[in-house]
C-alpha cells in the first residue's frame, strides 16, 4: 500500500474547517468527557482523507487532548486517576475485540454490512443509554435536587457486593468495588469506541449509574480512559504509518482551546447539565444514524433500491444532524458557561455593597423593635469570614437593621487561636488579620452611610462556632446572621459546617443568607410539623409576613412511615396556623405534602419563588444531631434562598 | 492585594506570551517542514514513536498557552 498517496494536500479552508470542528469537539469533550471524536472522522473524510487515515489521525489528536483535559479537571479535584486507568486498560481490550468484530463483519458482509452494524450499535446504545441520561437530567432539572446527586440503586448494589481478592478502593466512589464490575464496563467502553468512536457514551453513564461516581467525576475520569484508549490506538496505527500528524496537530490546535473552556465550564454548572448535554448529543446522534439506516438496508438488499436523490438526501441530512448534535451541545455549554460566569460575577459584586449604600428596600421591615411575639430583634450578631459566602449575610443584616433600628455587631472569626495560629507564621497571621480588619472597616463604613449602629471586631478562636455562640450570648443577640459555605456531601459530614453547628448550639434564632439571595418579600414558606418548635417558628414568621405584607404558605410534610394519628395532628396544626395568619391579615394558604420533608419544603419554596423559608429548631447537637439529622440543616443544604431557623427552647 | 492581583495577572500574560511564541514556532516549523515531518513520522514500525512525541510536545506547549489564554481573558474556573 502506498502510504504517501493517502495524505492529502491541505489548503487554508481545510485548516480553518479542522480548527473550528476541533474547537467545538474539544469544548464538548472537556465538558462531558468525550463526544467530540464522532464528528471529526467523518469531517476529515468529507475533505477527501481516506477512512483509515482519518481514524488514525483522530486517535493521535485524541490522546494529547484528553491528557490536557484530564490535567485541567484534576486541578479542580474532579478526576479519579485510579478508576480511569483501571477502566482504560480494560477498554483497550474492548477496542481490540471491537475492531476484530468490525473486520469480521466487513469481510463477510462488505462495507454496507459494516455500516449497518455501526448504525444499529448507535441506535441501540444511544437509544437506551441516551434517552435514560436525558430523562434523568430533565428529572433533576425540575426537582429541588439540582445541586445534589443520589447514588443510583444499581450502583448501591454494585458497591455492596464483596468478592474477595477483587476489591479496589476508588476515591470517586468513596467505596471499594470489585474489578469484576469495572472490567466489563471498560470492555464495553472500548468496544463502543472501536465501533462508533465515542466510548464515553457508555463509559460516563456506566461510571455514574453502575459504579456510583458523580457525573462530574465520571465525565472527568472518562478523559483518563480516553487518554489510555487514544494512546493505545495511536501506537497501533502509527506502527503501520497511518497517522497524518499534520491533521492531528491542526485539530489539536483548536481542540485544546475548546477542552480548556469545556473544563472551566464544568465548575459553573450544576451536575444535571453534564447529563443534559450528553443526553441531547446522544439522542441527536442516534437520530442522525437512524436516518441513514434505509440506505444500508437497500445496499444489502433487505429493501428495494432507493432513488439516488433520496439516498443522497438521507446521507446529507444524516451528516447535518451529526454536525448539529455537536453544535447544539456546544451551544448549551456556551450558554451554561455564560450564565454561570454572569451569576458568579453578580455574586462577587454583591460581596461588596457599593458606596456604603443599602439599596432601596424591597421589604419594609418594621420600625418597631417588637418584630415577633417570641422576642425582640434589637441586636444582631453577624458572623463573617470576609469571603463572598458571607456577603449576603452582611448585606441583609444591614438592610434589616436599618428598618428595625437594631444594633449590629459584625465579627470576623479567624480560625486557630494561640499556638496554632502562630504556627502559620507571623507574616501569614498578620496578613490574615490585616485583610479581616480591612474588610470590617469597609462594612463599618457601609453601616455608617446607612445610619446603622455598627461595631466590628476581628476575633481569633480555635473553635469558630463556639466563639460565635459565645459572642452572641455575651451581647444577648436576638438574631445571629450568617452566610453559608458551599461544602456538600462527605466533606460536610467529616469537616462539619460552622453554620450548622451554630444553629445547633445557639440560644437565639439564626438567619442563614446564601451569598446571592435577597429577602425581597416575594413569598415566605413556613414549615411546620405540628410541634411547639414549629409553632414558634410559624408565629415569628407570621408576624414578619404581616409586617412585610408578604404572602405565606404553611407547609407540612408527611412521611409514609407516619401514622394516621400523626397526620391528623399535622393537618390540625397546619389549619390552626393558617387560620391564625389569616386572622392577622396575612394572605396565607396551607399545603400538605407527602415525601421527604426537606425536599418537599424546598420544592414548595421553588414553586412559589419564595425568598425566605422559616423552620423551627430545638437545638440538637453532637451525636444526637449526627444520628437524627435536622430538617433545618438539610433544608439549608438544598435551598438557595434565605432560611430563618427560629429557636424556641 | 490590588498590587498582588496586578502582578499575578502580569505574570499570567507573560507566560501566555512565552507559551504562545513556543506554540506558534512549533506550528510554523510543522508548516515549514511539512513534507519531511510527514514522511518521517509515517514510516511505520519503530518510527511510531515520532507522532507520539510530536503530540506530547505540542500538547505541552499549546496546552499551557490555551490555559493561560483563557486565564488572561478572565475566563477562569469558579473557586
Amino acid at each position: 500500500m502506498d502510504i504517501a498517496s493517502n495524505f492529502i494536500d491541505l489548503n487554508a479552508l481545510d485548516v480553518t474547517y479542522l480548527l473550528l470542528v476541533g474547537f467545538i469537539g474539544g469544548l464538548v469533550s472537556g465538558f462531558i468527557g468525550s463526544g467530540g471524536a464522532f464528528v471529526l472522522t467523518p469531517a476529515m473524510m468529507s475533505m477527501g482523507v481516506p477512512g483509515i487515515i482519518a481514524v488514525a489521525s483522530n486517535m493521535c489528536h485524541k490522546f494529547p487532548k484528553a491528557l490536557v483535559g484530564a490535567i485541567k479537571r484534576a486541578k479542580y479535584g474532579q478526576v479519579d486517576v485510579k478508576l480511569g486507568l483501571v477502566v482504560g486498560v480494560s477498554a483497550e481490550a474492548g477496542v481490540l475485540y471491537g475492531a476484530h468484530i468490525q473486520e469480521s463483519i466487513k469481510r463477510t458482509f462488505g462495507d454496507a454490512g459494516s455500516n449497518l452494524y455501526v448504525s444499529v450499535a448507535f441506535v441501540l446504545v444511544l437509544g437506551i443509554v441516551g434517552s435514560y441520561v436525558l430523562r434523568d437530567a430533565l428529572r433533576m432539572r425540575h426537582s429541588a435536587h439540582t445541586g445534589e446527586e443520589r447514588v443510583a440503586r444499581l450502583a448501591r448494589w454494585v458497591q455492596s457486593v464483596q468478592i474477595p481478592g477483587t476489591m479496589v478502593y476508588f476515591k470517586s466512589l468513596g467505596a471499594r468495588v470489585s474489578v469484576l464490575f469495572t472490567i466489563p464496563l471498560g470492555f464495553a467502553t472500548g468496544m463502543l469506541a472501536a465501533t462508533i468512536a465515542v466510548g464515553g457514551f457508555i463509559g460516563v453513564p456506566g461510571m455514574h449509574y453502575a459504579l456510583g461516581a458523580s457525573s462530574l467525576m465520571s465525565s472527568a475520569t472518562e478523559l483518563v480512559v480516553a487518554f489510555v484508549m487514544g494512546l493505545g490506538g495511536t501506537l497501533k496505527f502509527a506502527w503501520s504509518g497511518m497517522v497524518d500528524v499534520r491533521l492531528a496537530m491542526i485539530i489539536l490546535a483548536g481542540s485544546l482551546f475548546g477542552i480548556q473552556l469545556g473544563a472551566i465550564g464544568t465548575t459553573y454548572v450544576k451536575p444535571h447539565m453534564i447529563k443534559y448535554v450528553m443526553g441531547v448529543i446522544m439522542v441527536m446522534v442516534l437520530l442522525s444514524r437512524a436516518i441513514i439506516i434505509p440506505v444500508y438496508l437497500a445496499d444489502l438488499g433487505f429493501i428495494g433500491k432507493l432513488n439516488p436523490h433520496l439516498e443522497g438526501g438521507l446521507k446529507n441530512v444524516s451528516f447535518i444532524v451529526l454536525i448539529g448534535a455537536l453544535a447544539v451541545g456546544a451551544a448549551i455549554i456556551f450558554s451554561a458557561l455564560w450564565r454561570g460566569i454572569r451569576l458568579h460575577r453578580h455574586e462577587l459584586e454583591m460581596a461588596v455593597v457599593p458606596g456604603g449604600a443599602i439599596q432601596a428596600e424591597t421589604v419594609v421591615f418594621p420600625a418597631s423593635p417588637q418584630l415577633s411575639p417570641i422576642g425582640r430583634y434589637e441586636r444582631f450578631l453577624v458572623a463573617s469570614d470576609g469571603s463572598e459566602y458571607s456577603a449576603g449575610a452582611v448585606r441583609e443584616a444591614l438592610r434589616m437593621a436599618k428598618k428595625c433600628g437594631a444594633r449590629v455587631r459584625v465579627i470576623s472569626v479567624i480560625a486557630g487561636g494561640g499556638a496554632e495560629l502562630y504556627a502559620m507564621g507571623e507574616q501569614l497571621v498578620a496578613q490574615e488579620l490585616n485583610n479581616a480588619r480591612q474588610y470590617l472597616d469597609g462594612v463599618a463604613r457601609q453601616a455608617a452611610a446607612s445610619g446603622v449602629a455598627c461595631e466590628t471586631e476581628v476575633v481569633q478562636a480555635g473553635n469558630i462556632n463556639e466563639e460565635i455562640v459565645t459572642q452572641a450570648d455575651r451581647m444577648q443577640a436576638d438574631l445571629i446572621i450568617m452566610g453559608r459555605r458551599g461544602r456538600r456531601g462527605l466533606a460536610r459530614v467529616m469537616l462539619g459546617d460552622a453554620t450548622a453547628r451554630v444553629i445547633g448550639q445557639a440560644h437565639c434564632s439564626v438567619l442563614v443568607v446564601p451569598r446571592a439571595s435577597e429577602i425581597t418579600g416575594r413569598h415566605f414558606v413556613i414549615a411546620t410539623d405540628g410541634s411547639r418548635f414549629s409553632d414558634t417558628a410559624a408565629a415569628a414568621a407570621g408576624s414578619l409576613a404581616k409586617l412585610c405584607g408578604t404572602p405565606a404558605t404553611v407547609v407540612s410534610v408527611h412521611s409514609p412511615s407516619h401514622s394516621e394519628r400523626w397526620r391528623q395532628e399535622a393537618r390540625h396544626a397546619v389549619n390552626r396556623i393558617t387560620s391564625f395568619l389569616q386572622r392577622e391579615g396575612v394572605a396565607a394558604e396551607s399545603q400538605l405534602l407527602d415525601g421527604r420533608s426537606d425536599e418537599k419544603i424546598v420544592e414548595a419554596a421553588v414553586a412559589r419563588n419564595a425568598d425566605l423559608i422559616v423552620v423551627g429548631s430545638h437545638g440538637r447537637t453532637g451525636l444526637e444531631r449526627m444520628l437524627l439529622g435536622s430538617v433545618a440543616e438539610r433544608v439549608l443544604n438544598l435551598t438557595t434562598c434565605a432560611v430563618l431557623v427560629v429557636r424556641s427552647s | 492585594m490590588v498590587n498582588n492581583i496586578t502582578v499575578h495577572k502580569g505574570s499570567q500574560f507573560t507566560r501566555m506570551l512565552v507559551y504562545g511564541v513556543i506554540s506558534l514556532s512549533l506550528y510554523f516549523l510543522l508548516y515549514l517542514f511539512e513534507d519531511e515531518i510527514q514522511a518521517f513520522s509515517s514510516q511505520g514500525r519503530w518510527f511510531f514513536i515520532a507522532p507520539v512525541i510530536i503530540a506530547f510536545v505540542f500538547s505541552f506547549a499549546h496546552g499551557n498557552f490555551t490555559s493561560y489564554f483563557w486565564d488572561t481573558l478572565g475566563i477562569t474556573a469558579k473557586k
